[in-house]
């Protein structure tokens, strides 16, 4: 990418630029990631609500369990930005 | 990964089988049969009135009492219990769901073709339906208004099983029993499961599975019974073709005449070691219905094991399905046996629990 003939503010911005991608990705794929562990982990909690809503406060939690890899990514996310 | 691999397909198969664990979670456990052992027939009711037969206990207390309120209560919930999931199974596992159903379509025609064949009172025959197939209330309501067996067969033409209803209704009427027609009704039923699991629809290896070992154990199960009645002629028509054994090799298990002898055929035959051990348990057993259930129970419980290994498939939803029976088959059982003084010891060789 560097090539002789750049300045250094080009240099710069195109570091700030991959930084972007970077935390970019960090957020996005691990929100991928997340939905795809919460698919099937939220339709088995919606049929064992169904069948009995007491779980319900329980089931909740364990849906939103693979959502720490997304806060994981955010982390990731934010210490590449600041 | 199952849920990204069919485009959200599998979730359906997760919610389903979800909910039917949870249902069979709710089944009434080992030891409260122990417990109804020991209670009278008033004590069952209001014990089964406080469980998922609730509402059907509320609904017919007032228009049934004493061991018939047991009875209809248990059919009702059956039937809705059936429906209810019929409804709620998406896809191939509804197509599944209502080829296995078809089962109570051949009782509950078999058991109106008998009512009236014995001049029963269409109220009364209804109290003994089990509306859980294809053929619903108002299918049922129709057929019991016709007056006699022929016409019960005419208004069901158009079912896939009209065609042996049909050739086979005269002998039965001749001769006064149904045993025939209602044999072929069921080797045809299992044909047809058998075709319905191998035309292609996706899952359907496994459904096969769970049919060969349907047919395994009912082919094992008559053949002690076949004993028990010391019949010894041809016995190829009275086995279902498509389990594990051939026809052939059945009758050739139940020529022979020593009993430890043809436990020690079966075993050969049999590769499943829970079976192997039920088998060699049998060994010990002369009564007919224990060695009927223990065979059922090691049947469960290999469901059990392979819905295990497939666990978003039919199989969840058969073990329940099938557990669902034997649970309203055992409450029967118990109310029956109460009604009729039986000892609780007694009662419960004809459990399965």
């Amino acid at each position: 990418m560097v090539d002789v003939g750049m300045t250094l503010e080009m240099v710069q911005a195109s570091q700030l630029g991959m930084k972007a991608l970077g935390a970019g990705l960090a957020v996005g794929l691990t929100g991928i990631g997340a939905g795809v562990a919460e698919m099937a982990i939220g339709s088995a909690a919606v049929g064992a609500t169904a069948e009995n809503r007491d779980v319900f406060g329980l089931v909740l939690l364990l849906t939103v369990i693979p959502e720490t890899i997304v806060i994981f990514g955010l982390v990731v996310a934010l210490l590449l930005l600041f | 990964m199952a849920g990204i691999s069919s485009s959200g397909l599998a979730t359906n198969y997760i919610y389903a089988c979800t909910r039917m664990r949870v249902r069979r979670s709710l089944l009434i456990p080992r030891e409260d049969y122990l417990r109804m052992l020991n209670m009278s027939l008033p004590e069952i009711t209001r014990f089964i009135g406080e469980t998922n037969y609730r509402s059907e206990i509320d609904e017919l207390g007032t228009s049934f009492s004493g061991i018939n309120l047991v009875e209809e209560a248990l059919s009702w919930n059956l039937a809705k219990e059936y429906q209810s999931i019929l409804g709620l199974v998406p896809g191939e596992l509804k197509y599944f769901t209502a080829s296995y159903l078809r089962r109570w379509d051949i009782q509950n025609v078999v058991t109106i073709l008998r009512g009236k064949m014995q001049g029963m009172r269409p109220g009364k025959i209804k109290e003994v339906l089990v509306p859980a197939g294809r053929l619903d209330k108002v299918a049922l309501d129709r057929l019991l208004t016709e007056d006699s067996p022929e016409r019960v067969v005419e208004a069901l033409k158009g079912e896939r099983f009209y065609p042996i209803l049909e050739t086979e209704l005269p002998r039965a009427i001749e001769t006064g029993s149904f045993a025939h027609l209602e044999n072929e009704l069921y080797k045809s039923y299992y044909a047809r499961l058998i075709l319905d699991a191998t035309e292609g629809v996706k899952g359907g290896k496994i459904f096969l599975k769970y049919i060969e070992l349907e047919i395994d154990t009912r082919n094992i199960q008559n053949l002690f019974r076949l004993r028990a009645g010391h019949v010894r002629e041809d016995v190829r028509e009275l086995m279902i073709p498509g389990g594990s054994f051939s026809v052939e090799e059945l009758q050739r298990l139940s020529g022979l005449e020593d009993r430890d002898e043809f436990i020690d055929a079966l075993k050969r035959q049999v590769r499943a070691a829970p079976l192997l051990n039920t088998l060699e348990a049998i060994r010990g057993k002369s009564v007919l219905h224990e060695i009927e259930v223990a065979l059922t129970r090691v049947q469960l419980d290999q469901m059990e094991r392979m819905s295990k290994r497939y666990p978003f498939s039919i199989l969840p939803i058969l073990v329940y399905l099938e557990e669902k029976k034997y649970e309203v088959a055992n409450l029967r059982a118990l109310a029956r046996g109460k009604e009729a003084d039986l000892p609780g010891e007694r009662l419960q060789g004809y459990l399965v629990m």
